[in-house]
């Protein structure tokens, strides 16, 4: 790297020295010494000459590309273009080249501008948006809630009378209905909380067994009356540091999401931890569903995103299922990813740090046993 | 002041239970509910109206809902923390899901009976009352 400057006087100082040289040869070889002063005063004015004419062709050449580089790093740190504090030494393509920077700087500095308001605008409209759904998702769960209670108050024989069949079969389909609502609108109300960052978590030092199990015993009567077979695999049981009750909902709409799209005979779920890192215990939900191709695994952690959004799918759900694990799983300081093949099925996998105590601190009573098969 | 009938186990002593909720479908249903298991019910769908009437009568229970407009269950727990702390234990506090676990754990701390989560379940809220009593 060299600047222009410095070259300019090279050439130019080399070329005035050698015509000045050449001139002081002549002038000692010349037997006539008038010709020879001549020669001499005629070369020290070229060379001088030259020099000054390199001076000033420097000064008119690189000041206005150096206050151009100036005023480039300005513009690149504020966005404003900074008048031109000198002129540009009448040449005339570094004029233009001056021109050119400040009509493209102004419209660059013009379209930032009205992004950022655009973007200041449709930051306003989102934060709208988000209170307006977290007003309409409270308002739907007002009246869910004596919907529950009274459906709760119906079901006692003691206080309210003995319903028929019908009555009750009736019953029970306006109770399954109002917990899909009531399921919905807490999913809504959740992923919210993600978004704002208010998702509250209450962490402790747990055994990774005792979070596979309690998935477990939550749907393996469910699993057994759909003739589904649920399996329990178990590499560690590390400690990790989590919470119990935000991980069992992880669990819960993973399980649930593999039954949805379980074969309808010989459907199988494992779930299980992996003894991959010492950081992290990783904790996975497998079937041998419909799969998901590699298109769709890029979607699926989005918010409302849904693999069948034609208006005949058979899948029910928010879109949200997924989206909550994901945002949970980062809350608890894990990650979550997703592994699948079509037509062979889907495994969900995320990782929970593992807590740092060592495990026979917390509980020299119940000392786990490693790496046992618990199958259903 | 409460009204000991019998104490056999089929038929628990009647016991006298405010409510407070700004909402008249919930204060309707737990009244009606509670009413069907013997036990007397006041209503009021207003705050204020309802730390008078903590002030000057003497309840078994409260039933108490935190977001009311005006005058909400958190200022009517202020109050009652100043004034008659002695009280705080017969308050069960109905929540929403939004309430974080910090605030349910410093309402507890405060002596509160119990933290109840909506949509309640009946049979729970039962329970916290005949808590109280015993």
């Amino acid at each position: 790297m060299f600047k222009i400057k410095q070259a300019l006087f090279l050439i130019f100082g080399i070329t005035s020295f050698i015509i000045f040289y050449i001139g002081f040869l002549n002038y000692l070889k010349t037997q006539d010494s008038n010709m020879g002063l001549l020669i001499l005063l005629f070369s020290v004015i070229v060379s001088v000459g030259t020099l000054l004419a390199t001076f000033h062709v420097s000064k008119n050449l690189t000041k206005p590309i150096e206050t151009l580089v100036q005023r480039m790093q300005d513009f690149s740190q504020t966005n404003i273009v900074t008048p031109n504090p000198c002129d540009d030494g009448g040449i005339q393509e570094l004029h233009i080249l001056h021109k050119n920077f400040e009509e493209m700087a102004n419209k660059v500095g013009e379209t930032l501008k009205k992004e950022k308001q655009l973007n200041i605008k449709l930051k306003e409209i989102d934060t709208r948006k988000t209170e307006f759904m977290s007003m309409i998702s409270h308002e739907l769960k007002t009246p869910i809630m004596p919907i529950m209670g009274y459906i709760q108050l119906l079901k006692k024989e003691e206080l309210m009378g003995e319903l028929n069949e019908k009555q009750m079969n009736a019953l029970n389909e306006i109770a399954i209905s109002t917990e899909r609502l009531q399921k919905i609108i807490q999913d809504i109300l959740t992923a919210q909380k993600i978004d704002l960052g208010k998702l509250s978590s209450e962490k402790e030092n747990v055994q990774s067994r005792v979070l596979v199990e309690n998935a477990y015993r939550a749907f393996y009567p469910y699993c057994k009356n759909k003739d589904v077979q649920l399996t329990m695999l178990l590499d560690t049981n590390d400690n990790v540091y989590s919470d119990p009750d935000r991980v069992s909902q992880v669990f819960s709409n993973l399980i649930s999401n593999a039954l949805a799209f379980l074969p309808e005979k010989n459907g199988t779920i494992k779930i299980g931890t992996l003894n991959n890192s010492d950081e992290n215990v990783t904790f996975y939900v497998q079937d041998n569903g419909i799969g998901i191709s590699d298109d769709q695994q890029k979607n699926i952690f989005k918010k409302f995103y849904q693999v069948d959004t034609s208006s005949k799918r058979k899948k029910e759900g928010s879109g949200l299922g997924l989206s909550i694990c994901e945002g949970i799983i980062k809350n608890l300081g894990g990650r979550m990813w997703v592994k699948s093949t079509l037509n062979q099925g889907t495994t969900f996998f995320f990782d929970l740090p593992k807590a740092q105590v060592p495990v026979d601190h917390l509980d020299s009573l119940d000392k786990p046993s490693h790496s046992n098969h618990l199958a259903s | 002041m409460s009204k000991t009938l019998s104490k056999t186990k089929n038929q628990k002593s009647r016991l006298n239970i405010l409510i407070i909720d700004d909402n008249e479908q919930i204060t309707k249903l737990i009244s009606s509910f509670l009413d069907m298991s013997n036990h007397d019910c006041t209503v009021v769908n207003d705050g204020k109206e309802g730390l008078e009437l903590i002030k000057t009568n003497q309840f078994d229970s409260i039933i108490l809902d935190l977001a009311m407009p005006e005058f909400d269950g958190y200022e009517i727990i202020d109050a009652i923390q100043k004034e008659d702390p002695l009280q705080m234990h017969k308050i069960i506090i109905l929540t929403a899901s939004s309430i974080s676990i910090d605030i349910i754990q410093k309402f507890k701390n405060l002596g509160v009976s119990a933290c109840l989560q909506k949509p309640i379940d009946i049979d729970q809220l039962l329970s916290s009352i005949t808590d109280i009593a015993t």
